[in-house]
């Protein structure tokens, strides 16, 4: 009997071990397509990995390359408004010969109405009429000193629209800025995909907070509606001081 | 009143404007700065300054930074402050003034309201 039982666990085994086998070869196609599809996966991460590493390599060339324009802009903003000053210069230089030839324009006039009543008593009303209609000089003069007036204006409108020098260059600074964080994620993006290190990560952050200093929110905008915020929070502290002022002489 | 402008922005081209629009508005008098720090050693070594023109955003020591300093100095805590800067939210503006800046400007500015401003201080001292 005892035999009997032995082999009929014997086959049970078998039985198991057919099955076992059975699984198996439906398994391995399948473990030979999971096998197939890592193998085709390394490459892309691979390239993937190699394409962040290459970005992240070119950030700090963006980065020159963006301090490069705020430093040009600068530079020839820098030019502009020695022009502008230079030509501001000059006006003013007219303008105060113009003054000085209509103050002795005054001197010539006190001349001609001694001429002018020497003429009259001669009778040669005609000769006074014609230098009369043909003296435009004084007319001249003060339209030429209003017309310098308004190119002197246009011009200084000029170096104030040269503001928008300082507000982009803050603007690039932010920009630099928020490269230089994607930079530093990817670069700890690789070190979890490989082990290299992306170098001078630590030096290039430290050096982009220590040395850069913007307002994220910088704006080139002519609309008064921020200076009126300023204008009314400006008002309220004022008020708030006077009366804390009043409040403290009779406490 | 015979005013001796410090002039404060990292910006040479900003530093350029707010002189232009100083003098056009009749001053001639002006020392300039690149950041707090310079700022501050200005002060000690030139003698008269009574108005002091700041940015906000500088390298080293900061527009508010040098405001704190300078309202903690007996010495100079009575200049007036008139900070000029991009910064235009609320919370900096407020922030500006808890540090006692005696007016804000948000640039860009207009020469009139560079006028107002330094009026506006000038009456109230």
């Amino acid at each position: 009997m005892k035999q009997i039982s032995n082999m009929s666990d014997l086959f049970n085994r078998l039985n198991d071990l057919k099955f076992a086998f059975k699984y198996g070869q439906e398994l391995i196609p399948m473990i030979q397509s999971i096998i197939d599809f890592v193998k085709e996966t390394v490459p892309l991460l691979e390239d993937i990995n190699s394409s962040i590493a290459d970005s992240t390599n070119k950030i700090p060339r963006v980065r020159d390359q963006i301090n490069n324009i705020s430093d040009s802009t600068e530079l020839a903003t820098t030019e502009i408004l020695d022009i502008v000053d230079s030509i501001s210069n000059d006006i003013s230089n007219v303008e105060e010969k113009i003054k000085a030839s209509k103050e002795s324009e005054s001197e010539r006039q006190k001349h001609w109405n001694e001429i002018k009543e020497i003429l009259n008593k001669s009778g040669h009303t005609q000769l006074i009429d014609s230098y009369e209609s043909s003296d435009q000089n004084s007319i001249l003069s003060s339209e030429i000193l209003n017309t310098l007036g308004g190119i002197k204006q246009k011009v200084y409108n000029i170096t104030l629209s040269l503001q928008v020098q300082d507000i982009t260059s803050q603007q690039l600074a932010s920009v630099n800025h928020l490269i230089e964080a994607v930079r530093a994620k990817l670069s700890s993006l690789i070190l979890l995909l490989d082990d290299k290190e992306i170098s001078n990560v630590e030096s290039a952050n430290s050096e982009v907070c220590e040395s850069t200093t913007f307002d994220p929110n910088a704006s080139y905008s002519k609309s008064p509606e921020r200076q009126e915020l300023v204008d009314d929070l400006v008002k309220n502290n004022l008020d708030k001081t006077s009366q804390e002022e009043i409040d403290k002489l009779f406490s | 009143m015979d005013l001796k402008f410090l002039v404060v922005d990292d910006s040479i081209t900003m530093r350029r404007i707010v002189i232009n629009s100083l003098r056009n508005l009749g001053y001639n008098n002006f020392v300039e700065a690149g950041e707090g720090r310079e700022a501050l050693e200005k002060l000690s070594t030139e003698a008269g300054i009574n108005f002091i023109v700041t940015d906000w955003n500088m390298p080293e020591v900061s527009g508010l930074e040098l405001v704190k300093a300078v309202r903690s100095d007996e010495k100079f805590s009575s200049i007036p402050i008139l900070m000029v800067t991009t910064r235009g939210v609320k919370e900096d503006i407020v922030v500006a003034l808890q540090a006692k800046v005696n007016n804000y400007i948000v640039k860009p500015f207009t020469p009139q309201i560079l006028k107002e401003k330094i009026d506006q201080i000038l009456q109230v001292s």
